[in-house]
């Protein structure tokens, strides 16, 4: 045997020990990747309608022109259905996948900011407004994914109208809701009044995760996906 | 003739600008605010609800739903506000006389005089705080109230958006039988009994939560993952070449 088909086995071993480890490494990346999931569901993003158009210009206003009062002299306005005040301690939507205990109580940071939920596996409820049932938009927010993966909202932006989301309360009874809508918005034109204002007399829900792009810069995501939803029984 | 060109632009300059600083002062008070309403303290009424009120400018509207409350009766309804008031809901330690009620006096402190009364029709200032036939009279004891376009002063519209106005539903069968009587009169109206006024739901009108949530921490956002795949793809494909150098190498020996 010549000392050059020594030489050119040896080369032939390293090179095959490189291949293994190669296909090894590439095939676990690749794994990784195509089973870690996807990016979440987005629904399409909606035109946050700008703040001068919503509250109608108060110089218009001061000519005297009123908006009519929904309430007629035969009696008051017709509300629908509205439970007594009971906090949530658990959610359910089906539809999603979605079954999660122990809901957390949100507030406000110092810039008026809804705080969310600091552990990504519990969803959170804005303690200060309305419970699920009662007049008025409740909001429940959790996370959409962690640092490592999907979390409790990962697939809200998939929510559909007619879905139904159902809140377990203290007391135990169940609040049940159906979505009306989904939409996605700019954290930057996030239409406050549509989401937290007037639901006239209606028992609603929101539910709030984060969507669109995430920047780096800010470790954010730059938009949010909201559900609407009203209490059905 | 100069001079009077200058004051004359002066002037309209002025002129023009105020619309501006008309519409700058109106939005700063603009705002979504709401109220949690549940039993004052005391007076044991098992009733709750909610008020939320829109400000826009010089004005509101409002919207209230409760449940509970002595059916078939007129709940005065206001907003309070005082700016020395405590801009909560009362306490028992507010109950001055210790007679175990709080009536409208007790509640001063706490929320302040009344700035809006929440009637069905007609006036709205505090003249009808005790309008009693323009109230809500809560049939089968629900209370559901609309109204829009509801005239109040700068001062008032500031203090709601800030947190410090209070909406109180008044009316309270403290014998339960029914309906307002007993000897003890209104301090407010010493024609009606203080079942008729006295406070039974209250709460805080407070700002809605401003602008979105920060709900994601990015595990799953996209382009991590385009970043695995692609440096898995390129590892595979030196392995094709590595793999390929092997196999002549094998066939040479061959
Ligand atoms: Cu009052």
């Amino acid at each position: 045997m010549s000392l050059s088909t020594k030489f050119g086995d040896r080369r032939g071993q390293l090179a095959a020990a490189v291949t293994v480890v190669l296909l090894l490494v590439g095939g676990g990346l690749m794994v990784r990747a195509l089973t870690s999931p996807s990016s979440p569901p987005q629904p399409p993003s909606e035109q946050a309608i700008p703040v001068a158009q919503q509250t109608s210009g108060s110089a218009a206003d001061a000519t005297g022109s009123s908006t009519p009062p929904a309430a007629t002299s035969q009696g008051g306005p017709t509300f629908g259905t509205i439970l007594e005040p009971s906090a949530p301690v658990a959610l359910a939507i089906p539809s999603i996948g979605v079954r999660t205990k122990g809901v957390v109580k949100l507030g406000l940071d110092k810039n008026g900011k809804l705080k969310a939920p600091t552990d990504f596996a519990k969803a959170g409820w804005y303690a200060a407004g309305p419970t699920p049932g009662e007049f008025g938009p409740a909001v429940i927010g959790a996370h959409v994914d962690s640092k490592s993966g999907p979390a409790v909202f990962y697939r809200l932006g998939a929510l559909k109208k007619g879905a139904e989301v159902s809140v377990t309360r203290e007391d135990g009874s169940t609040a049940h809701f159906t979505v009306d809508r989904v939409a996605r918005y700019s954290k930057d034109n996030f239409p406050t009044a549509t989401v937290y204002g007037d639901t006239k007399g209606r028992a609603e829900l929101r539910l709030i995760t984060c969507g669109g792009a995430f920047d780096h810069s800010t470790g954010h995501y730059v938009d949010n996906i909201v559900a609407f939803a009203h209490l059905t029984g | 003739m100069r001079t009077t060109t200058k004051i004359a632009t002066v002037a309209l300059g002025s002129a023009a600008l105020l619309p501006f600083l008309g519409a700058g002062i109106a939005q700063a008070a603009d705002g979504n605010t709401m109220a949690t309403l549940r039993p004052v303290v005391l007076n044991g009424v098992k009733a709750n609800g909610t008020a939320m009120v829109t400000v826009k400018g010089n004005r509101i509207d409002v919207t209230m739903a409760a449940t509970g409350l002595l059916a078939d009766s007129p709940h005065a309804a206001h907003i309070h506000f005082g700016a020395d008031a405590r801009h909560e809901c009362p306490k028992a330690s507010d109950d001055a006389k210790g007679d175990g009620t709080i009536n409208t006096t007790d509640g001063g402190p706490a929320y302040g005089p009344i700035v809006v009364s929440l009637t069905k029709t007609g006036d709205t200032s505090p003249k009808s705080g005790l309008a009693v036939d323009r109230f809500d009279t809560a049939p089968g004891g629900k209370l559901s109230y609309e109204r829009g376009s509801i005239n109040v002063s700068s001062d008032v519209a500031q203090a709601i958006t800030e947190g410090k106005a209070v909406v109180v539903v008044h009316g309270v069968d403290h014998n339960d039988n029914g309906k307002y009587d007993g000897a003890t009169k209104s301090d407010l109206d010493p024609s009606l009994p203080t079942e008729a006024t006295d406070p039974a739901i209250c709460g805080a009108l407070s700002a809605a939560p401003a602008g979105g949530m920060d709900t994601g921490a990015g595990g799953t956002s996209t382009p991590d993952n385009e970043g695995l795949l692609l440096l898995g793809g390129g590892l595979l494909l030196a392995a094709a070449g590595t793999g390929a150098f092997t196999a002549r190498k094998a066939r040479n020996r061959a």
